[in-house]
């Protein structure tokens, strides 16, 4: 069986006469966690959307298992995704929430009791099970919205700034559950960030864009050790350097 | 499969499309169609015709100015005060829009009129009919939607600039026009066109009251109806199009329909400045329901103005008088209009909208423009649009109830529609898009995620629809033939017979169906408001954090906390404590007062009793071998430590935090126990003979049925700081303090919880024996002790081990920190004298 899960080949997106992507080619293993990494408006979230099919590239090509997929529609292509703002339907509860889209399916209901049950243990939410996304803080929404994507047992999950939102101590114990369900469960990460350090916590590899094309796509430690280009050298290394040069800063402070 | 729902989809957008064509802009062009060269000649030519525009135009000019000007001092005085239950003003100020203009003109015209109530009852000679009755009736019937246009940008303001000059001195006129009235500046200009717009193509007001003066409306509605000049009627009809397009494009060009979240004024206005308002706002609030009063009086009057002496022979004439009216049919037709108008409307009205939002490309921008400009166009205009275009279709369509509804649909469809979209914009953009990768359709997005949480939006659009079809003549008067006619119609009926009592009666009527609606729309509203809250409170387990604070704020009595202070001391970001307290007071759990000064609400310790513990239970049957020789004669829990037992230590903690359900399982010199009753009347001694055989799993099994929401609690634990014992618990737990090294029992942490429990380890906690266990877990370990208890050598278990070791899957078990001065473990002699140097010299501790 061969490892490469998807191929995306020579993709171009333009909004009206603006380029927002400009022939990008990867390819993605099974089972990574690979993370797009860049300021905003580098193109990130666009490759998201074409993965996610949302949107049609205007040239390229989207291969999974050597399939080309790229007029497929979303509901089609076996890819989940995970928004920064949950986006939970807000008159359902868990339970109803991760059931919603097993029940469209057909399955009986033993069978979706089961793997909702199973799942909200995954994502350790067993005690919420029937509130309301409104009574719940933003890192068990984050677990639901998880928890609902997981359940349909996709092939890739794609996070777009699934963290922005939430307080910092919250984020730690998240990104060690997403690490923890990856490896368990061997799916497929795809996660958008502007945030270096998460970045570098949580990927396989990680892929820095800037003005719509790649521009160094390589493990953490390629990238902090031999930097491809300046613009890389300061977005990564010089802000991590300084990042730990402030924490042992105030370290010494004390 | 795919092609299929596309082309199903558009299809959808089409039929919304084609209604809109069909229904609106079809009309239009046949009121051009309709105008003949002749009709141009003559119009042109005709001095009635220039009469009655630049009359119309004098008139409506006039009521419009005052009426923008008494709005927005009502609407400035009622936002700037901070009078309680305002919604209670507004429904008072904008009570008119419950009649038909017809019933107001009417109204001042028997009030003031020769021979009005004034005129008859006091003498006082009013000209009413002519150009005030006119212009008086034109500010009354125009004021509400004036009126809340206003208000509402102002509600919309950001208060905080007022609190800033309020600071600073600057006085209230001087921030009213320099801060207020550059801010309404947009809202000022459209509130007054709404109203020129309203006034100039009304004629239910000048029918009444207009006398020999002439205006547009009139001149199309006697071209029309009486001439069947239809050309004459389009010409005017144009004309009246063009204060409501002027209108439309100033609202489309400037009007800013969003309505961002608001600072709240925290400097409050006087208590003088409230009672002007009250005083200014009754006095607008009589002028207004002038009118109202009058034609309620005058359908108790007998015969209007021969005869004034009280009597029910209208009502009775309205059922079944002599007139022979059988009310009852025009009711029917009314309400179902009504109902047809509401039902119809609203899921029109909304699916433009879903069109408009929830979907992208031109065609939503189209459907968006044609949608919103249904609002430009009179109702007089759509009315004799429908007519010419519908004319032929007589017994099908026209002259059917089905006419009626569609007119009205598309007449008053940009408010809902306004709604609808205001509605969706809030939605989450992205569930469509979720769906998608769910394999979840739009159409069960739309169904099962949008409409329900649209409900209350719903009700709204459906309240606008019905109480505007039950009042409205301006449409439906050119397409009414005898058998679908409406109440509203009715009125207009009797004008021209000049029975006035029945048009009062009439008007009675409508106003009584629509209070009784909107009182059961408003039932509705507040009922789904009630069933949200309640389902809120049902569910409401509150958030960690949420729990902290409140409990912070129950323990520490109302105080000036600041949010930094309250960061610091819960150990929370200041981002998050500042939106604890903004959802806390939204759920109305905290209140602060004008002091600022910060407190729990009732209804905030009503969400923290499920949390409170409702008992402890205390083992205290062991022998305490170590503590010996003092243990000979007495049981550890009883020794003394500095004057006190140390059993007191804990029982005064539990009593001082209200938990006075105290069991305590005794074994070892039980009778001894029996002293504590005296200082602590409430506690229940329970008895566990096997003490001296087996482990404490035999006391846990004397008590096991207890076990729910309690501490279980060791009772040789000397507690220096009473608050290790808690009123309140958020779930199960375990108290520990950290230690770098330990020969006691421990645990291990992960993610807060207890991963392991053993005796002696390094960088764990210490394990003290309180711990706390919540409903459900309560139940969990009572089966579990059972079950160990009853298996072979089931006594010789340590209780604990049963949720800590041999079921620790079962159980989530949170690590509740304390400080290790916080409880005095004495284990040992040696540590008993530590504690209290008294016993140095106890007799034979040589011994030990």
């Amino acid at each position: 069986m061969e490892n490469k899960i998807l191929s995306i080949r020579n993709l171009k997106k333009k909004y009206g006469k603006r380029l927002v992507l400009e022939d990008i080619s990867f390819d993605v293993n099974r089972g990574e966690f690979l993370s797009l990494l860049g300021p905003s408006g580098c193109g990130k979230t666009t490759i998201l959307r074409l993965l996610i099919g949302i949107e049609s590239p205007n040239s390229g090509q989207i291969m999974k298992f050597g399939e080309d997929i790229t007029s497929l529609p979303p509901s089609k292509r076996n890819i989940g995704i995970v928004f920064q703002n949950y986006s939970l339907f807000p008159n359902m509860n868990v339970y109803e929430n991760i059931a919603y889209a097993l029940k469209e399916r057909k399955f009986s209901k033993e069978e979706i009791d089961r793997k909702v049950k199973d799942i909200v243990e995954v994502v350790g939410l067993e005690e919420h099970i029937y509130k309301k996304p409104r009574h719940l803080s933003g890192g068990q929404q984050q677990r639901v919205a998880i928890a609902r994507t997981l359940v349909l047992n996709p092939d890739i999950i794609l996070f777009d700034e699934p963290m922005s939102a939430l307080d910092a101590d919250i984020k730690v114990v998240l990104r060690a559950l997403l690490k923890d369900i990856q490896k368990k469960m061997h799916i497929t990460m795809i996660y958008v960030t502007h945030d270096q350090e998460e970045a570098f916590a949580l990927s396989d590899r990680v892929m820095v864009l800037n003005d719509s094309r790649i521009v160094q796509f390589d493990t953490p430690y390629n990238l902090y050790h031999s930097p491809s280009d300046d613009f890389v050298k300061k977005f990564i290394v010089k802000h991590l350097d300084m990042k730990v040069k402030s924490i042992e800063d105030s370290i010494n402070a004390m | 499969m795919q092609c299929k729902s596309f082309i199903k989809r558009e299809y959808l957008r089409l039929i919304a499309l084609g209604g809109i064509i069909v229904f609106v802009l079809f009309p239009l062009l046949s009121l051009v169609v309709n105008i003949k060269g002749k009709d141009l000649a003559f119009v042109f030519s005709d001095e009635n015709f220039y009469l009655s525009l630049f009359n119309s135009i004098r008139y409506t000019f006039i009521s419009s100015v005052i009426a923008t000007l008494l709005a927005l001092f009502s609407a400035y005085l009622l936002d700037a005060s901070s009078l309680k239950h305002k919604n209670f003003y507004v429904t008072v100020l904008t009570f008119g829009m419950l009649v038909p203009t017809l019933s107001i003109g009417l109204g001042i015209r028997v009030m003031f009129g020769t021979n009005g109530f004034l005129d008859t009852i006091f003498g006082l000679k009013v000209d009413g009919i002519g150009y005030l009755g006119l212009i008086l009736g034109s500010i009354i019937s125009s004021f509400p939607s004036t009126f809340l246009i206003l208000y509402d940008a102002l509600r919309y303001e950001d208060k905080g600039p007022y609190d800033a000059a309020n600071i600073m001195g600057i006085s209230r006129l001087s921030t009213f026009f320099h801060l207020t009235l550059p801010y309404l500046k947009v809202a000022l200009v459209s509130a007054f066109f709404a109203s020129f717009t309203w006034i100039f193509s009304d004629y239910g007001i000048p029918m009444e009251l207009a006398g020999k003066a002439k205006t547009l409306p009139m001149y199309l509605y006697n071209e029309v109806l009486s001439s069947f000049q239809y050309g004459r009627g389009a010409i005017a009809g144009l004309f009246l199009l063009v204060p409501s397009i002027v209108s439309f494009l100033f609202d489309l060009a400037f009007k800013d329909n969003s309505s961002a979240e608001k600072q709240k004024k925290l400097v409050k206005p006087s208590k003088s400045f409230n009672w002007v308002t009250i005083a200014v706002l009754c006095l607008v609030a009589v002028l207004l329901f002038l009118p109202q009063l009058s034609f309620v009086f005058l359908t108790f009057i007998k015969s209007y103005p021969n005869d004034m002496t009280l009597s029910l022979i209208n009502i009775r004439n309205m059922f079944f008088g002599t007139y022979g009216l059988g009310i009852g049919q025009y009711v029917i037709n009314s309400v179902l209009l009504a109902i047809l108008t509401g039902a119809i409307g609203t899921s029109f009205a909304y699916f433009l909208g879903y069109l408009a939002v929830r979907k992208s490309g031109r065609l939503a921008k189209v459907v968006n423009l044609l949608s919103v400009s249904t609002i430009a166009i009179p109702g007089i205009v759509l009315g004799i649009g429908f007519m010419f275009l519908f004319k032929s279709t007589n017994g099908i369509f026209y002259g059917t109830i089905a006419i009626l509804v569609a007119v009205n649909v598309f007449h008053f469809l940009g408010t809902p529609f306004l709604l609808a979209k205001n509605c969706l914009t809030k939605i989450n953009r992205d569930y469509e898009i979720i769906g998608d990768t769910l394999g979840i359709s739009r159409f069960k997005i739309l169904k099962s995620v949008l409409i329900p949480n649209s409900y209350s939006t719903l009700i709204e659009m459906f309240s606008y629809y019905f109480l505007n079809s039950m009042i409205t003549i301006s449409a439906v008067a050119f397409l009414c033939t005898y058998s679908n006619q409406p109440l509203a119609i009715l009125i207009n009926s009797y004008e021209k017979s000049s029975n006035y009592e029945m048009q009062g009666a009439i008007s009675v009527t409508i106003l009584c169906i629509n209070v009784l609606f909107r009182v059961l729309f408003n039932f509705l509203k507040s009922t789904l408001r009630k069933n949200e809250r309640k389902e809120s409170e049902n569910h409401m387990t509150l958030s960690r954090y949420q729990f902290e604070l409140l409990t912070y704020l129950e323990a520490n009595g109302k105080g000036r906390y600041s949010q930094r202070f309250l960061s610091d001391t819960l150990t929370l970001s200041l981002g998050t404590v500042n939106k604890l307290l903004k959802d806390l007071h939204e759920l109305g759990y905290v209140e602060s007062n004008s002091e600022s000064e910060l407190s729990i609400s009732d209804k905030g310790l009503k969400a923290l009793e499920p949390y409170r513990v409702r008992k402890a239970i205390i083992l205290a049957a062991g022998f305490g071998s170590r503590l010996a020789p003092v243990t000979l004669d007495t049981p550890k829990p009883l020794v003394t430590v500095n004057g006190v037992r140390i059993i007191d230590t804990l029982l005064d903690a539990l009593v001082n935090k209200g938990i006075t359900n105290i069991n305590i399982v005794v074994g070892y010199r039980k009778d001894q126990f029996e002293e504590l009753k005296k200082k602590y009347p409430t506690l229940t001694l329970i008895e566990n003979e096997e003490f001296n055989t087996s482990n404490n799993i035999v006391s846990i099994m004397k008590c096991i049925d207890m076990i729910d929401r309690c501490y279980i609690c060791e009772a040789d634990l000397y507690i220096t700081n009473p608050d290790v014992i808690r009123k309140y618990e958020y779930t199960t737990n375990y108290l520990g303090a950290k230690v770098k090294e330990t020969d006691d029992w421990c645990f291990k942490k992960s993610n807060g919880y207890v991963m392991s429990y053993d005796r002696g380890g390094e960088d764990c906690y210490q394990a003290y024996g309180i711990s706390y266990w919540n409903e459900e877990d309560s139940e969990k370990l009572k089966a579990d002790i059972k079950k160990v208890y009853n298996s072979r050598g089931g006594k010789e278990y340590l209780w604990e081990n049963v949720p800590m070791k041999i079921m620790k899957k079962n159980y989530k078990i949170e690590i509740r920190s304390c400080h290790k001065s916080d409880i005095i473990e004495i284990d040992n002699f040696m540590e008993l004298v530590a504690a209290d140097p008294s016993y140095r010299n106890y007799p034979g501790s040589e011994k030990f």
